[in-house]
This record gives C-alpha cells, structure tokens and sequence, in this order.
C-alpha cells in the first residue's frame, strides 16, 4: 500500500504550479466544472483517475472492469484524446480538462446511434451494456478527429475495446450512422 | 444483401426489428449496476472485504497470526475457519441447481457437498479459503491479508484429469473422498447413463468403424461486470445487492446456510454486465463471508473481485472418445461415446455437462440411432472448478459430434448435411426432421457451401501458402418449454392504471439477453385490446424480493417467451376484471361488454362510443391488479435445431487461422425481438471463435498456478478479430403456447468451435480436435513443428 505521507512524486508539477510536500491539491476539469481535491484519505499519488471519477465523483458510466488498460471500458476524454482512465493517475489530469460519458449532450449523435443501433443483419450495439460507456467515448474520440472514418479506420479505432456479448457488427454499424448524423446536422447549421 | 426474416405470424410488437429497450440508458451510461448502485457515497459507512486466496494448488493452514493485521489502523475485524460463524456451517456447494429452479440445501441437483464456507483447505490456487478483513477501504483489507502470519501445509497436487484418475494420484479431497472419480448421483445417474440396443453386437454387424476423439479446454465466461455485493445487517435483516442473477436462489441460500428465515433476507439487483453461465445462483460461498462480515460488524460490507480475481470457474473441460458404426447405406446405426472432464476442485454442476446434457441429447437428437451407449467420468483435479458456461455441455458434447459427422461423412462418400438429414431428430418426429432440413439448407446457401467445398487439404493454395475450407456443426437447442419444467410457476404481476398505462412486474434479471424488452413486446401484444403501445407500460431493471415474486432467471433467452406466455393468460382475467369495473362504472351487464384497440364495445348498442380510459375515469380510479403464475406446459413437442457454418483460411506456413465467414442459422419456434435475437446469434459467434482458436487457461505445471487471469493473456476477440457474420433466423418448428418459442441465446455458441474445426480440416486436410486450435498445434499437425 502506498504510503500516505510519502511526498509528492518528482516532476510532476499542476499547470498553477501549486505544490506541497505535505497535501498536494489537483485540480481538473470534469465536463466542464472545475474540481479540486486535496491528496489526504483514500486519496495519493497512485490513485487512478477511474477511482476519482467514479468513487469520489460519481460518474458510474464508466467501468472499471479489468483495471490494466486492457478493456477499455473505462475510456474517457482527457483533451482531445481518448485514455483508459484506469491508467491515468490523477495526478496526470491535474490542470486537464476530462469528459465522461455524463458529459456529452442529451443528443449526441454517438449515444443516440448507439441506443437505435438495430438494423436487420447487424444485431443491437449493446446487450449487457458494460464496455457501451468505454466503445461511445473511443467513439466520440473518433468522431471528433475523424467525423467520416471508413469501417476499416473505425475497426482499427475501436480494437482495444472489450465486448464480451461481441455485438461488434451492431457498434461498427452505430459509429458508422453516427457519423451520418454528424455530417447530417453540420450541413444543417 | 440482407434478409430480414419472415414471421410465421405478422404481429405488431413481437417479432420485430427495434432498438432495444435499454438502449437509451445503456448508451448514455445511465444504467446502474451492482457496483455503481453501492458507492460508499450511498453507504457512508461501508466496509470493504476481502478474502484469503490460497497461493497453492492444495494447502493446509496449519497455524496463523493475526494480531499485526487486527493492530493495522482501518481494519474492523479479521474472521478466520476457526471462528463459531464458520465452523457452524454445512458444507455446500456451488451449483445448488442448474440455475432456473429455487432450492433447499437438501434437494441440491447434484448433490456433492465439497465446499467449506473459509474453510481451512485450499484445493486450486486461487481458492477463497480461511481469512476474511473488513476495513475502511480496501487497500487496507488488503495489506490485512498479507499481514496475517501463516504457517502452510502444502501438499501433492494434480492437474491433469487422466493423472488424477491414477491410483497413486493425490486426492483432491483426502478428508471427504477416497478417489478423486466422482461417485455416480441420483440426478447424473450411473457412469454408464445410457446404454440403449446392444453396441457391442451392433458393431460386429455394420460396414464401417470411425474412431475419434476431442478435447475441449477450459475457456471461462469473461463477464465485464466484476463479482459485486453489497450486504446490509440492519435491524435483524439482511439486505443483498448483488449482481447475482437470482435473487430469490441469492435469498434462498442466505436463508438455507445462515438460518434467517426468508422475510429477513431481501436480494436487490440491478442489470448484470454479462453472466454467460458464470457459476451463479446466488451459491458462492463469498456471499456467506461478507453477509457475516456485515452482521459481526453491523456496517455495510462490500466485496468485489478484481478481474484476476474474477475467474473463478470454467466451461467444464472435457476430453470425448467416439465409435461410430456405420451402415454403407449411410445409416448411424451404433454410437458409443465417452467423456473424461476436469471438475477442477469443486463438482459444483460438472455432472450436468457430462451426464445430463448428453442424457438429453440422446433423446432429442440421437432418438433414431438403434444402438446407443454413452459412458462419463467426472475427475477432481486441483484447478480452477468447471462449471456452468453459455452452451453448458452441449458446447464440449457437439466438438465431437461434428467431428463425428464430419469424419463419417468423408468415410461414407457422403456430403455431411446428408449423413445428418438421413440419421437425426428428435424422439417425437420421424426422420427426416423439417427443422434440421431448413437450418442446413439455408446456412449451405448463404455460406456457398457447395462451391467452396472441396475434398480434405485439396483447395487451392492462395499467395503460396494459405489454404481455405468451409466446415459446419449442428445441434439441438434446448429451451423449448418443456424443457423448463424444473423452474416451477412462472410468475408475472400486471396493474392497469386509470389513465391505461400499465405497471409491468415480470422480474427477471437483465443481463443482456434482452429480455425486458421482449417482456414488453410481449406485454404491449398481450394487452392489444387496451390500444396500448410499449410507451405506456412501466418496467424497472431492479429485481427486489420484497415484490413478492419470484425472478424467471435469464438462462438462455427462455425468458423472452416463458413471461409473454404467461400474459397471454394475464391478459384474459385482466379484460374479465375490466368487464367487471365497466359493469359498475356504466351500468350494463358486464356480458354486453367487450373492449378492442382501447375501445369499450357494447354489444347490444353498436352505436355507444367511450375509450376505455374514459370509462375509467368515472370509477373510482383504484388500478387493477392481475397477479398469474403458471408452470411451464410439460406437453413433449420436441425442440428446433440450429447449425453454424465456418469459412476459414489457414496460413501453412504460420498456422494462423483466419476465419473469413461465420453464419448462423436458429429455427427459433417463433422469433420474439429479431433484433435481440440476432444479436445473441452475433455475439455468440465471437465466443465460440474465441473458444475456438484462441481462449484457455494455462498453468504452470511445476507449481499448479495458473498464468493468465487477465485479458492480455486471456485472448478475447476483439473487434479486429471478427470476420463477417450473418445471422439467419427461422420459424419453422413450433412448441406450445401463443408463440411456441424456443430459447437460442445459449446455441448460438455451441456449434461455432465444431464448425471451425470442420472447416480447418477441410483446408488443410489433417484434423485438429484439440481446441483452442492455436497455431503450434495446426503446425504440428501439418508435420511443421
């Protein structure tokens, strides 16, 4: 078990500069409202930036099921990127700015796609439902960089998630109409 | 170009292509699991545990310290084998029914009662054994454990099933068994359980013998959603979130092991993120420990695995032998099969795999042959233990089987399809089958089976060193309703409010099947006459034992049926009821009255104009209630088959596999939801392609400990993997009932490993029944190792 007192780990700095042997304070931004939080109780330097979000912040979307990068069910988006928050460190998102799946809009393309996901040959984009939060948000990554992939990119994009139930014809079939969406309502505005 | 299937019977809600009705909350990440409903922000003070896993395959505690982990701060309590908790309790075991039936401790299925609750004996490494910790969080209980002084006494193990068969070999169990063969029980029967005509005459008598044999490796369920449970002592009751899949067997086991009588015991759920078979009807020994953490403490306690921790048991793993005696004719005309399987060091539910699955089969796909003789021998060895996993013994029993069909074809001259047509159905229709005819008719076509079928290894070579082949497997399913009398009254609760929105309580743990939303198809069906739509009916994915009715568990997809069937007749006494309240409300006999599409129909006045809702908003607005249970409808009407067909292309050089088509073909009686369905039918393909070519537990042989408890080791397809799928579904056998379905969530995977396997001797022309086929093994087979 890490040690509680243990100091700050070198090197690591938060963009305010603000550090403490003793309690160091991070902050991140979390879909869209500053967050601080002090590294005391339950809280270090080894903490995992999953363990925030969902023990200490609440946003069960995400899951953490295989805690080792393996899964992807944990995925989130730290700047413009798509990360396992099971191994981020807190710490590492000081100063950065976070969305989880709670974030996104009510209407977001991906998560509507997703939930429609039921065209004849394809199956659903879900059935349990645990990896769906992990495969929207690398989704939503993809989306954002990528708004037209092709399936192959989409595939390639989306081979570090686990879907156990192996819905996978359903999910490459809801990215590719949530793409449709996006160009859809860009021409539209 | 897809095809959509076509209904038997057009209907308006069941049957159809739609999303799924928890699509919204599962999309938006909005659906609460087990882990998510019991933050420590909804339980302040909770208690996390964790319990002792032997390090060794097979260990004694001989002594123990446990005084440097009661002094580490945080730590609430150390429970130990040797407290009165502990010794009190029976043994149990983990597999108290094949999951549909709630039992007593005395009326177990397989009666092999070989777990301790934290006994002191530790019989795989990995075993939940000894110690228990409830601390404040829990890395705490965790360096609790390892603070814990203890003296082993490791003893000989065993991991191989044919060793432990040896009668030098350690005993799994020294102080319960005096031979790690499992004795023969009641419901398993003998070792030989089916002996049927004479084989042994037969065989002198037919005009071919084909020999074979299979192995089928311990692949394990992989459910994302970790083990989790909440328990609560509060007030002399226990209250259980879990993501169990049985609360009322959860409610059950607490009650029947602990001594609470069954209203101090509520079990709450939520949806389960993937079940798959895992060894679960709420009989894990862990949910004992933690609710006595939680009554010696007072606070909550939560436990949940880890991913590593998560395997906790397997497919049963098996090796199968077969003779077949064939007539020149094409006639099956003796089959003797026989299966060796690693228990692992628990029985739990092995004996359904080995005897009870096979035990059926004769029945509902082996009826015809003559002469029959089926032999089994279930071994404890100190691994993981076998158990229940999607596809339970029909999986392992069908790898031989399409070997079986595949070889005799070959042997006879004859396309295999054919040898299948002409030799199997069920007990209850003649040959040939019309369902089995159907199933392998359309999956040939839509693979292109007869013009890419070539003769063994004689394809063409492509870029000099792959070579490609087709291959295909069939199987009964099992879930027709018949088939699921042991779950007794299936029950479904309807109230009709004021406005004619319904209140649906027809508890079934979601756990991805699908179910809730053919639930409410079938709801929204049943209860046309109101003209209703799925937008009026309420349904919750919370299961709580304080409603009063018991889960229908998600076995299969047999709930997608078993509850819509028992609306039908929720329906009629409803419209009755209705009839009833009308009569008061408008003062004409309530035979003068009837209702259709949320009209009020009076008989002797076709002009009176009044929806049903506004009758019922001048009564007194009081809901009306509906309460039904019904058992299942034993009437034999046989079962549907499905069949899987592979296309696959084998690097020679490598030995790589690379399937390129899989389709799957399921007469399901009647299609409930085609879109959960074909999902089932998608998602199958990948776990038996994973069973197939890539997944298996591997142990150090030096030491016992297995290797891979993570998903970088443990090789899961991904989306990278899969190749193209079609599913095909079809209505062509029908059992009982409004909709005479049958259950395919199971099915889906069982044929996938025999298809591939098939498929890969037709490319390579030398044959691998050893799965996972991993590539050493295909280069070893080509002579290339």
């Amino acid at each position: 078990m890490p040690s509680k007192k243990e100091d700050v780990m070198s090197g690591v700095s938060g963009p305010d500069g603000k550090m403490t042997a003793q309690c160091r304070e991070i902050r991140i931004r979390v879909n869209g409202s500053w967050r601080s939080f002090k590294l005391e109780g339950d809280l270090d330097n080894a903490t995992t930036l999953s363990y925030l979000l969902r023990e200490k912040l609440g946003y069960t979307g995400l899951k953490v099921s295989c805690d080792e990068g393996a899964c992807g069910a944990c995925t989130v988006i730290m700047g413009d990127t798509a990360v396992l928050s099971c191994m981020v460190l807190a710490i590492e998102a000081d100063g950065k700015e976070v969305l989880t799946i709670e974030g996104l809009p009510k209407d977001d393309p991906v998560v509507e796609a997703f939930a429609e996901q039921s065209e004849p040959g394809y199956g659903t984009a879900m059935q349990c439902g645990y990896c769906t939060p992990g495969f929207v948000m690398t989704s939503r990554a993809l989306l954002n960089a990528n708004p037209t992939p092709t399936l192959a990119e989409v595939k390639d994009a989306l081979a570090g998630n686990i879907c156990r139930c192996g819905c996978y014809a359903g999910i490459a079939q809801a990215v590719m109409r949530a793409s449709e969406k996006i160009v859809a309502r860009r021409s539209v505005k | 170009m897809i095809e959509r299937y076509k209904p038997r019977v057009q209907r308006k809600f069941v049957g159809g292509y739609r999303p799924k009705l928890d699509g919204p909350d599962k999309a938006s990440g909005r659906a609460q699991y087990a882990d998510d409903m019991t933050l420590k922000s909804r339980f302040p003070d909770m208690l996390y545990a964790k319990i002792l896993r032997s390090p060794y395959p097979s260990a004694r505690i001989k002594k123990f310290d446990k005084s440097k982990a009661e002094a580490l701060p945080g730590v609430v309590t150390v429970m130990t084998y040797q407290d009165p908790e502990f010794t009190s309790l029976k043994l149990t075991n983990a597999g108290w029914t094949d999951c549909v039936d709630t039992v007593t401790w005395d009326r177990m299925m397989f009666p092999f009662r070989d777990r301790r609750v934290l006994g002191e004996y530790g019989c795989w490494a990995g075993d939940e054994m000894g110690i228990a910790v409830a601390a404040e969080t829990e890395e705490i209980a965790e360096e609790a454990l390892k603070l814990i002084d203890i003296e082993w006494e490791t003893r000989p193990f065993v991991l191989d099933p044919i060793e432990a068969m040896g009668n030098n070999a350690p005993l799994v169990h020294p102080d319960l068994t005096d031979s790690n063969i499992l004795a023969p029980d009641p419901t398993g029967g003998p070792d030989v359980f089916e002996n049927r005509g004479d084989v042994d005459k037969a065989f002198k008598d037919v005009d071919v013998i084909v020999e074979g044999s299979s192995t089928f490796h311990n692949a394990t369920q992989c459910s994302m959603d970790n083990w989790c449970c909440v328990m609560q002592w509060k007030e002399d009751q226990l209250t259980a979130w879990s993501n169990t899949y049985a609360a009322d067997q959860l409610r059950m086991h607490i009650s029947e092991m602990l001594g609470l009588p069954l209203h101090k015991i509520r079990a709450i759920a939520s949806y389960v993120g993937g079940q798959f078979g895992r060894g679960d009807t709420g009989d894990q020994p862990f949910f004992l420990v933690t609710s006595l953490l939680a009554m010696k403490t007072g606070r909550p306690v939560k436990y949940r695995h880890t991913r590593h921790q998560s395997f906790l048991n397997t497919r049963q793993p098996a090796i199968y032998d077969f003779k077949a005696g064939l007539k020149k004719d094409g006639t099956l005309a003796a089959l003797y099969t026989k299966a060796i399987g690693n228990v692992g060091a628990y029985a739990d539910l092995s004996m359904f795999a080995l005897k009870f699955v096979p035990k059926e089969l004769a029945e509902v796909f082996l009826a015809h042959v003559p002469n029959l003789k089926m032999e089994a021998y279930g071994v404890y060895a100190n691994v993981i233990p076998g158990c229940m996993m999607r596809g339970v013994g029909n999986s392992q029993f069908n790898l031989i089987f399409a070997h079986m069909i595949d070889a005799c074809a070959e042997k006879l001259g004859m396309d295999p399809m054919d040898f299948c047509i002409k030799n199997f159905a069920t007990e209850w229709e003649k040959l040939p089958s019309d369902s089995l005819i159907e199933v392998l008719k359309v999956g040939a076509k839509r693979l292109g089976w007869k013009e890419k079928r070539h003769a063994p290894g004689k394809g063409a070579l492509i870029d000099g060193v792959k070579k490609r082949g087709v291959g295909f497997s069939c199987h009964p399913s099992w879930h027709a309703e018949w088939q699921e009398k042991r779950r007794g009254k299936v029950q479904v609760n309807l109230t009709l409010n004021p406005d004619c929105t319904i209140l649906l309580n027809a508890a079934t743990i979601e756990v991805g099947g699908g179910s809730n939303t053919c639930n409410v198809l079938g709801c929204a069906e049943a209860l046309s006459f109101l003209g209703i739509g799925v937008e009026d009916i309420y349904w919750t994915p919370i299961v709580d034992t304080k409603d009063g009715i018991k889960d229908c568990v998600q076995t299969d997809s047999a709930v997608s049926f078993l509850q819509s069937e028992v609306m039908i007749d929720s329906a009629k006494e409803l419209k009755e009821k209705l009839k009833v309240a009308g009569a008061e409300i408008l003062k004409i006999p309530a035979a003068d009255l009837d209702f259709a599409d949320g009209k009020v129909i009076v008989a002797s006045k076709p002009s009176f104009k009044m929806t049903i809702k506004e009758m019922l908003r001048k009564g007194d607005n009081a809901p009306i209630t509906v309460a039904k249970s019904r058992s299942p409808d034993v009437k034999l009407t046989g079962v549907p088959f499905f069949a899987n067909f592979a296309e696959v292309e084998v690097d020679t050089s490598t030995g790589k596999v690379d399937v390129q088509k899989l389709v799957v073909v399921n007469d399901c009686g009647t299609v409930m939801y085609a879109s959960g369905a074909e999902s089932q039918q998608i998602g199958g393909q990948c776990m038996g392609m994973g069973e197939a070519l890539t997944e298996e537990i591997i142990y150090d042989k030096a030491t016992g400990i297995p290797l891979n408890f993570n998903w970088v080791d443990y090789t899961i397809p991904t989306m990278a993997d899969m190749p193209e799928i079609e599913p095909v579904l079809l209505e062509v056998w029908k059992g009982v009932g409004e909709y005479g379905a049958c259950g395919i969530g199971e099915g889906t995977v069982s044929c996938t490993p025999g298809a591939i396997a098939n498929a890969i001797y037709n490319a390579i022309g030398v044959r691998v029944n050893d799965i996972p086929i991993k590539p050493e093994k295909i280069l070893k087979a080509l002579g290339k190792d």
